[in-house]
């Protein structure tokens, strides 16, 4: 498996965003839980562990796995915060994330129709599936395939522009 | 809803057609999956760059919605903020930044939030109410709350933050509170 500077940061970012989807923005050790997470990874990699290299994704997904039961296993065993300790203000989220996913936001879905939006809102936040959307909307597959990726494309030029940004950095 | 399967992602995700990719993301995001389309997901899109383009791209266009969610309005001098559908203020939601964001960036420092949306808070949620309420505090107005919900209500007198930012079942009651301090 060759393993690039790029690669690696790109591993990284979605080890971090699993991580927090399971432990949530305001838990401290996000950065350490990745870290460790890459790092058992590429010594099972440079040890020859990982033999079938398609299927990275999977041995990833169980050390990061693992990595996080630890981690709620010591911390049920050594509570972080003690009767006394006052609830964290905030949660790690840098600032610049919030920054940047504003602008995205900004430059995203500023002009969206309040119809569609109203339709994005039954896929994304009420989870209703896309037969009843179409039957509550009237709109064909066609419709609703538009506003869908309407609304998507629309957000996938302020993220590739973030993300070549990023990267030029 | 019927349950995703796991052999359904398994069944590489980005070959699947685009609107069942994205009714999968969807649930991915709005924590319905089961746990273990939620782990097969996961090991998919740790190697597969476009499947996380997709989920990274879809959840700005929900964190956006999510954010339309919120509302201002001006009584009496006052800013009340209020959620337009029901919203959960807990550790793995999106409209606790977004309710902080909404509060720290707003130039009004007398502040009312409508909990009546609001269908659960935990220590996250409480921690937040608090930044805000701190925040509010610092440039010389206050934080009050207006209607939560009965369990909502529990929390907030448990953890003693009702003595510190009071809760109103009415809203005039609320606004005049201000006029009081």
């Amino acid at each position: 498996m060759d393993i690039t500077e790029d690669s690696l940061e790109r591993l990284r970012l979605k080890l971090r965003y699993k991580v927090l989807y399971h432990v949530g923005h305001n838990c401290p050790d996000v950065d350490d839980l990745v870290q460790e997470s890459l790092a058992r990874f590429l010594r099972a990699e440079q040890s020859g562990q990982i033999r079938n290299t398609e299927e990275f994704g999977a041995f990833l997904n169980g050390v990061c796995r693992n990595v996080i039961l630890e981690y709620r296993r010591r911390a049920r065993r050594e509570p972080v915060l003690g009767d006394d300790v006052s609830i964290p203000e905030q949660g790690v989220r840098p600032e610049a994330d919030i920054i940047d996913m504003r602008n995205a936001i900004d430059t995203g879905l500023a002009e969206l129709a309040e119809r569609d939006r109203m339709i994005l809102r039954c896929l994304y936040l009420e989870g209703k599936e896309k037969e009843e959307i179409c039957r509550e909307w009237h709109m064909t597959d066609s419709q609703f395939r538009v506003v869908l990726f309407r609304a998507k494309e629309r957000f996938r030029r302020a993220y590739e522009m973030k993300r070549n940004a990023a990267h030029k950095h | 809803m019927p349950p995703i399967s796991t052999e359904w992602v398994k069944a590489m995700v980005c070959k699947k057609e685009p609107i069942e990719r994205e009714q999968l993301i969807a649930r991915y995001l709005s924590r319905t999956l089961d746990e273990n389309a939620v782990e097969e997901f996961e090991a998919h899109y740790l190697g597969c760059d476009e499947c996380f383009d997709e989920l990274r791209v879809s959840e700005r266009l929900a964190s956006d919605l999510r954010s339309s969610n919120l509302a201002w309005s001006q009584e009496g001098g006052v800013s009340v903020l209020r959620f337009r559908a029901s919203a959960q203020l807990t550790h793995s939601a999106q409209e606790l930044d977004e309710l902080r964001r909404e509060v720290l960036e707003q130039t009004d420092s007398r502040v009312i939030i409508d909990l009546s949306r609001v269908t659960r808070i935990d220590s996250a949620g409480l921690g937040q109410l608090m930044s805000c309420y701190s925040h509010l505090v610092r440039n010389q107005g206050g934080l009050k709350l207006l209607n939560p919900a009965p369990d909502v209500k529990k929390v907030l007198d448990m953890t003693g933050i009702s003595r510190l930012v009071p809760a109103y079942k009415d809203e005039e009651e609320a606004i005049r509170s201000f006029g009081a301090e």
